[in-house]
């Protein structure tokens, strides 16, 4: 098995294995077929923008699993993968350009929202991993073991919203991005998220990790998602901690 | 036409390929068709208009908001904004999912699925919903008034769908459907209603009954 599907697997562990939503350029009713003939269920199909196809897919083995993400570092098509119902050892919180139009560019309310959702979660030491995602950024924080969705969620709604009130006090409007955290315990099974290595379905554009230093290059991105997993991972007492500082503090 | 990857995440043996289908079944049976959900298969304008809908906490917008809100979506409104996701349109999405469930099916449209089915149609609904918001309550009234399909597919222009998927028939009712449809090669059957008292006389084809649509398909 190729090593970037491990790590893949790693990283991603507790996410769902039996679902996933697949990006891709792929379509017509042979494919459908295909899927079928291998004993995968789709759910339900999406045209979107530029002919993207996008595919929920459902019933996966782990052989398929496997399969569909080598397919995702191949760059045949993206894998985005939905979070476990009960519990999780990552939680993400996804910025983006809230634009209709224009809206992979980089706004200076994203950057800003970037640096100050760091600075927060830095200070309860929780170091997270920060992706490019085309239209703004997935902020991943990894943990060395599993946490219930609720905690997860009210730990990470309540720092969304003191980004949201930081970037209202400095006079920048933050409906201008959206911020959605994951995994919500009330839409555990519809949101999904692209992973790592994949690249973005409209700008063709590599998921880099953007470090102290900056967006690194795809080789350099990859070292930084294995040096993160093996040496940054967050301990669950670590985040227990920052998670009842924050209730505390909002209640 | 493009080729496609092989598709190395299902089976090795498999290389699909946008040329006209090969699979022996489906040459003797090539007959596909997408079926609109909203106004063609059920009353969703009429039951997003007549419903009462109360104010609750779970909107997150002020009672004032709410009944402002509430009036501008039940006039299908739309809010001259720059932005994608507004509270608007979230209230907007919180009350056409309710609607999703409220909708009475259309008895005649149903009975037209079933008969579909039965004559080896591939069907697949085709609707504007964000199906990755409202999967659950679409098929669950799917469900709860038996209505048979093959594949559920959301999409922003359903023209530029089935061309690509090559669907030569679309039941809708949206007048830039049916519009389009004849430029790009698209039979589109409508459901009469007021709104599309003013369409030219040469696009589409508007029924009363579903009856009249299976005279169409099978000429």
């Amino acid at each position: 098995m190729d090593t970037r599907v491990e790590l893949l697997k790693r990283f991603y562990n507790t996410m769902n294995p039996r679902m996933l939503k697949l990006e891709a350029e792929i379509y017509g009713f042979n494919f459908l077929d295909a899927l079928a003939a291998n004993d995968i269920t789709l759910e339900y199909g999406q045209l979107s923008e530029k002919l993207i196809q996008k595919y929920k897919l459902l019933n996966l083995t782990e052989q398929h699993l496997n399969q569909f993400l080598q397919g995702h570092i191949n760059k045949e098509y993206n894998v985005c993968q939905y979070f476990n119902q009960i519990a999780n050892n990552i939680f993400c919180f996804n910025l983006d350009n809230n634009y209709k139009v224009n809206n992979t560019a980089l706004i200076p309310e994203t950057t800003l929202a970037l640096k100050t959702l760091k600075q927060y979660l830095e200070e309860y030491a929780l170091t997270p991993l920060v992706i490019a995602s085309g239209r703004g950024y997935h902020t991943w924080c990894r943990l060395d073991t599993p946490v219930d969705n609720n905690q997860l969620f009210n730990f990470s709604i309540r720092i969304a919203a003191k980004v949201m009130a930081s970037l209202h006090e400095q006079g920048y409007n933050y409906n201008k991005i959206k911020f959605s955290v994951y995994p919500n315990p009330r839409v555990v099974t519809r949101g999904s998220l692209r992973l790592f290595g994949s690249k973005h379905i409209k700008t063709k554009e590599f998921s880099y990790v953007y470090s102290s230093h900056g967006l690194l290059d795809e080789t350099s991105s990859w070292k930084y998602f294995e040096k993160y997993l093996t040496s940054k991972i967050i301990a669950k007492d670590q985040f227990l901690q920052a998670h009842t500082a924050v209730l505390q503090e909002i209640q | 036409m493009r080729n496609v990857t092989p598709f190395s995440g299902i089976s090795s043996s498999i290389t699909t390929t946008q040329q006209p289908f090969q699979h022996p079944k489906e040459l003797f049976s090539i007959k596909t068709i997408a079926i609109d959900l909203d106004d063609t298969l059920n009353n969703f304008t009429e039951t997003l208009q007549n419903t009462d809908f109360s104010y609750k906490n779970s909107y997150g917008i002020s009672p004032e908001k709410f009944e402002s809100y509430l009036s501008q979506a039940k006039q299908a409104a739309v809010i001259d904004t720059d932005l994608e996701i507004t509270d608007f349109t979230h209230f907007c999405y919180q009350i056409h999912e309710q609607c999703y469930l409220l909708a009475k099916a259309n008895t005649d449209g149903v009975r037209f699925m079933h008969w579909l089915k039965e004559h080896h149609w591939k069907i697949i609904i085709c609707t504007h919903r964000d199906l990755r918001l409202s999967i659950t309550p679409t098929k669950k009234w799917l469900k709860e008034n038996d209505i048979p399909y093959d594949y559920l597919f959301s999409a922003i222009n359903k023209i530029v769908f089935c061309k690509l998927w090559k669907i030569p028939y679309l039941i809708d009712d949206s007048i830039f459907n049916i519009e389009y449809g004849k430029k790009y090669g698209i039979q589109v059957y409508y459901p009469i209603m007021e709104k599309h008292s003013q369409l030219p006389a040469d696009v589409g084809k508007g029924f009363h009954s579903f009856d009249e649509v299976k005279q169409w398909i099978h000429e």
